[in-house]
């Protein structure tokens, strides 16, 4: 199978907790994964462990048959992973252009001197640069608001924009880490609408942590549960739905 | 005839700390980088350039030559120690920066009171007179451009969007490291060129000039006018070179509480505008005359 994505036994210690025990997964081009778990089961210490924010206390982590667990998290966005955040982490103080154009910081090739003196260089790359990234806040109907600083956006823009941004990265994963957290339930239709879209039209990979049990089991092929860093369940949403180790730790068990 | 007298030494310094404030302003206001070391720098280059005019300059060039001679080896010698300063510091964050480097303005200060050579606490004298208005405002202009020109392309927006929040910048590909240093060396670099210009107007530097006093002053020349405006780095830098001259007509007393005066200043713009004069917006002529309409900022 080709895999763009793998995880080899992740292990994550903070100091006496085990956060995640011997997690592993494979991510095939164009997979669309989710990672499910009653809170606190570890799942954003997963992506914290694949985007580099934390190094494993064991296991290895390869992108695209390359080993990146020891890189920094600039390191592996630069090799084809991004990722959005829980809470959603735009530059708040930033147009929503500029949130945008960041994302294309390190494919850039001018240099700072191009920059100071305004060369040729400069203007062209900065212009491929705004084009592309208005092509991008159109996908996702935020183009009337490039001008409006992050922060001014109603919340379910910002969930699209940090999408929008994550994507300008041209990922060949993607990591959404609960993109539906605290939208109501219209807005989560429209999200599950676009992740499959998205997946369709850029052919990535995307691996989403959510709560929201609709939205999961109506986009993702395959899941994995965690339940106090184990996995303990993986397989399609309807092997999942009736799987009783599952049912048991987000429900309990019946007696 | 006075007047100029008067006014000449005053408007220079006012250029010195405009171009020391516009780099301190890239440091704490634009990197978000929270340094309070930048007397260090200005000693530091100071010192080099003084040492250039006195000890090795040749008679034979002009006098402008020298002088730029004196401003380069004065940027890179400040660079220099903005580079071994900012690649141990800037793991550090907050307060814990504050306080490194602190200890390295303090330990640079410390250095040049006891070198000899360059008149240890005495004082460095005999500086050649080199710069004068036209130069220093010269290099302000040349800063200001500059300054502007890396803040418009992506080096420049990776640098805010450290300010902004690291994590997501790390998470968008940008060595947050590699553009902390390079805003932390070019900060430097600056008050390096400040130095030079400063002790070639002055013609007598001491080490005292370069107390940690002084890196207060520059930061709250940056916190007026506004942390991350350049238009405020200005302003915040002319206003405090006059305030303590202005407050001299009001007699000795008065004049002698200045820094009672600065701090409930101070006080007086945390509570009713703590983002500073100019927060982080720029002077721009269009919002005087606003021309779009439906523009957000």
């Amino acid at each position: 199978m080709n895999v763009v994505l793998k995880a080899d036994a992740l292990t994550m210690r903070f100091g006496g907790l085990l956060a995640v025990d011997k997690f592993s997964m494979e991510v095939a081009p164009t997979d669309l994964l989710g990672v499910i778990g009653p809170n606190g089961a570890g799942k954003t210490t997963v992506f914290n462990m694949l985007t580099g924010m934390y190094i494993p206390t064991e296991g290895r982590v390869s992108l695209l048959n390359e080993d990146v667990t020891d890189l920094s998290p600039h390191q592996i966005t630069q090799r084809g992973m991004s990722r959005t955040f829980q809470n959603i982490r735009l530059f708040k103080d930033l147009t929503v252009l500029d949130n945008i154009r960041l994302a294309g910081h390190f494919r850039l090739k001018y240099r700072l001197l191009n920059s100071i003196l305004r060369t040729k260089a400069f203007k062209q790359e900065e212009e491929n640069l705004i084009t592309e990234a208005r092509e991008l806040l159109k996908i996702f109907s935020l183009e009337k608001k490039e001008t409006f600083l992050a922060r001014n956006l109603p919340y379910g823009e910002q969930r699209r924009l940090e999408i929008a941004r994550a994507l300008a990265i041209h990922p060949k994963v993607l990591l959404l880490d609960e993109p539906a957290a605290g939208m109501n339930p219209n807005e989560t239709k429209e999200l599950t609408a676009l992740i499959r879209w998205v997946r369709d039209h850029f052919q990535i990979a995307i691996v989403l942590i959510e709560h929201d049990m609709a939205l999961v089991m109506n986009v993702c092929e395959r899941i994995y549960v965690l339940d106090h860093g184990v996995e303990i369940a993986r397989g399609t949403p309807a092997q999942i739905q009736s799987n009783p180790a599952v049912i048991e730790a987000y429900l309990g068990a019946s007696t | 005839m006075n007047l100029v007298s008067y006014l000449g030494p005053l408007l220079q310094n006012a250029g010195v700390f405009i171009i020391l404030a516009l780099g301190l302003n890239l440091i704490n206001g634009i990197a978000g980088q929270f340094s309070l070391g930048h007397a260090g720098f200005w000693a530091v280059g100071a010192y080099v350039g003084a040492s250039y005019g006195v000890f090795f300059a040749p008679a034979f060039l002009p006098d402008f030559v020298n002088l730029l001679i004196s401003n380069v080896l004065a940027i890179i010698a400040a660079s220099i120690a903005g580079i071994l300063v900012g690649v141990p510091c800037l793991r550090l964050r907050g307060d814990y920066l504050a306080i490194a480097t602190l200890g390295f303005g303090e330990i640079i200060r410390i250095i040049i009171n006891n070198l000899d050579v360059v008149g240890g606490p005495r004082g460095f004298t005999n500086i050649p007179h080199w710069s004068n208005l036209f130069w220093i405002y010269l290099w302000v202009v040349i800063c200001v451009v500059m300054l502007a020109n890396l803040l418009r392309g992506t080096h420049g927006r990776a640098i805010i969007s450290i300010r902004e929040d690291e994590i997501a910048a790390a998470a968008m590909g940008v060595n947050t490291t590699k553009y902390k240093t390079l805003a932390f060396v070019i900060g430097a670099g600056m008050a390096g060129l400040a130095g030079s210009l400063f002790a070639h107007a002055q013609q007598f530097i001491h080490p005292s000039s370069f107390s940690f006093m002084w890196s207060v002053i520059i930061l709250l020349m940056i916190i007026l006018g506004g942390m991350g405006s350049m238009t405020g780095a200005i302003v915040g830098a002319v206003f405090l070179t006059f305030l303590p001259e202005f407050l001299r007509l009001f007699g000795e007393t008065v004049s002698e509480w200045r820094m009672v005066i600065y701090s409930l200043l101070l006080i007086f713009l945390m509570l009713l505008r703590p983002q500073g004069i100019f927060g982080k917006h720029e002077f721009n002529l269009k919002r005087l005359w606003p021309v779009k309409t439906g523009d957000a900022k």
